[in-house]
């Protein structure tokens, strides 16, 4: 990618260089959206939770920690975070899939974006599903058994077993 | 690990799924195990990575000048970064020159305090007491230092030495508190990045000839760190100080990128 790392626009957001907070925007504020979206299922409420983001972000950015993940991983977990708060404790209205994201862009080619979608595709169908039901809707195990009609100790086992194949098939991220 | 449950529980941690029960018998878990510690970091690394595949969607084009707003009016009270790595350095400027080791009386405590905790532990399961013994020690050490550096602050005949970050890392600071009598000394340096995989930060004594090694140190989280310097000779007569960049065994003579250097005044 051409520009500079990620890694050290984090860094130049603890010296408050506003810029650098501009440029990050732009290089996640899309993916933030995007996975707001599909958590919550209503515009207005995933552009509340970019500029959350954000925010932490450029007020967080001391705790990013490179030896940990990449900034794009850690970005995307604060995303979640606050998406999963919102859904949890906002009663807003929920649109279909299609009607949330008719401008979907295409999912930036990064060689991490690849990796982790090979990694998804080496899972069973039924494998994916359950950690779909969890990522996104943020269920608990007991509640995705119930909507799958599964018994709890399957569906337990279930996750563990995807996730600990995701993390054997992705190597970590460190420097 | 040996707790089994524990370890199964893991996964379904990082993924946020665990009813509230389990949810609790792995924080329980977590405070007891290091290595659970670890292992969950890994795990939540990876369910980090999950969001990536989402179909990005770009928001509303106003959003960004709202956020930078936002952000803006927050800027009178800068980041925790930068705010933190400021106010530590003055703070270790004050420890040189005021009367009340305010910073290290309260790292002594907070020490004392993880000592008082580490001794309750050390009172149960075997394996943990072997943990909570290697605990304070690292206690032990944190204090002797804390110890020595108040006590060269002491001394009237301490120096210290400002130092300034070079291209290779503009934003690096440190001070060298030193006695060139006992040649204690010791290094507190900040906005470092840490350093790549396999290398460290090397600090150099130079008097009148050629660079010395004393010693190597890796920088926390925050890109700072507290380092005792090793007792070189040269310390007497020193001129200079300076870091570098290095393999993470060290080197006899500087190779590396040099990111700090300070005259003796």
């Amino acid at each position: 990618m051409a520009g500079p790392s990620s890694e050290s626009l984090l860094h130049r957001l603890t010296a408050g260089d506003r810029r650098a907070l501009g440029e990050v925007y732009d290089r996640y504020a899309a993916l933030v959206n995007g996975l707001a979206l599909r958590i919550l299922r209503n515009r207005s409420e995933a552009e509340d939770v970019v500029q959350e983001v954000f925010v932490q972000v450029w007020k967080q950015a001391a705790r990013f920690d490179p030896a940990r993940g990449s900034p794009a991983a850690w970005i995307c977990t604060i995303a979640r975070t606050r998406a999963l708060d919102r859904l949890r404790h906002s009663t807003s209205r929920r649109e279909e899939a299609s009607d949330a994201a008719p401008e979907a862009s295409e999912a930036p080619r990064t060689e991490e974006v690849l990796a982790v979608r090979k990694a998804l595709e080496a899972l069973s169908a039924e494998q994916r599903n359950a950690l779909e039901l969890a990522y996104y809707e943020g269920l608990t195990q007991t509640e995705i058994a119930a909507r799958l009609g599964e018994p709890l100790g399957t569906i337990k086992t279930r996750i563990r077993t995807a996730l600990i194949r995701l993390r054997d098939l992705l190597r970590p991220v460190t420097p | 690990m040996t707790d089994q449950r524990l370890r199964e529980l893991l996964p379904g941690h990082a993924l946020g799924v665990l009813d509230a029960d389990d949810r609790a018998y792995v924080e329980a878990g977590l405070e007891r195990e290091p290595e659970a510690r670890q292992e969950l970091a890994a795990l939540e690394e990876i369910v980090g990575r999950l969001g990536l595949v989402a179909t990005p969607v770009p928001p509303s084009p106003g959003l960004k000048e709202e956020v930078l707003r936002e952000v803006g009016s927050a800027a009178a009270t800068a980041p925790a970064g930068a705010g933190r790595a400021w106010t530590w350095l003055a703070a270790a400027a004050a420890l040189l020159f005021a009367v009340g080791l305010l910073v290290v009386r309260a790292q002594r405590d907070q020490a004392r305090g993880e000592a008082a905790a580490a001794l309750l532990r050390a009172e149960t399961a075997e394996a943990r007491t072997r943990e909570a013994l290697a605990e304070l020690e690292t206690t032990r050490v944190l204090l002797a230092r804390e110890q020595a550096l108040r006590g060269l602050v002491g001394r009237p005949d301490t120096r210290l030495v400002s130092l300034g970050g070079l291209p290779a890392a503009p934003r690096a600071r440190a001070r060298v508190v030193f006695d060139p009598t006992t040649r204690e000394a010791f290094l507190l340096a900040s906005g470092l990045d840490r350093a790549p995989h396999g290398k460290a930060y090397e600090v150099w004594v130079i008097a009148a000839g050629a660079p010395v090694p004393a010693g190597l140190f890796q920088v926390d989280a925050e890109g700072r760190a507290v380092f005792r310097l090793s007792d070189v000779a040269e310390m007497a007569g020193v001129r200079t100080f300076a870091v570098t960049l290095e393999p993470a065994a060290g080197v006899p003579a500087p190779t590396g990128p040099m990111v700090l250097a300070g005259a003796v005044s």
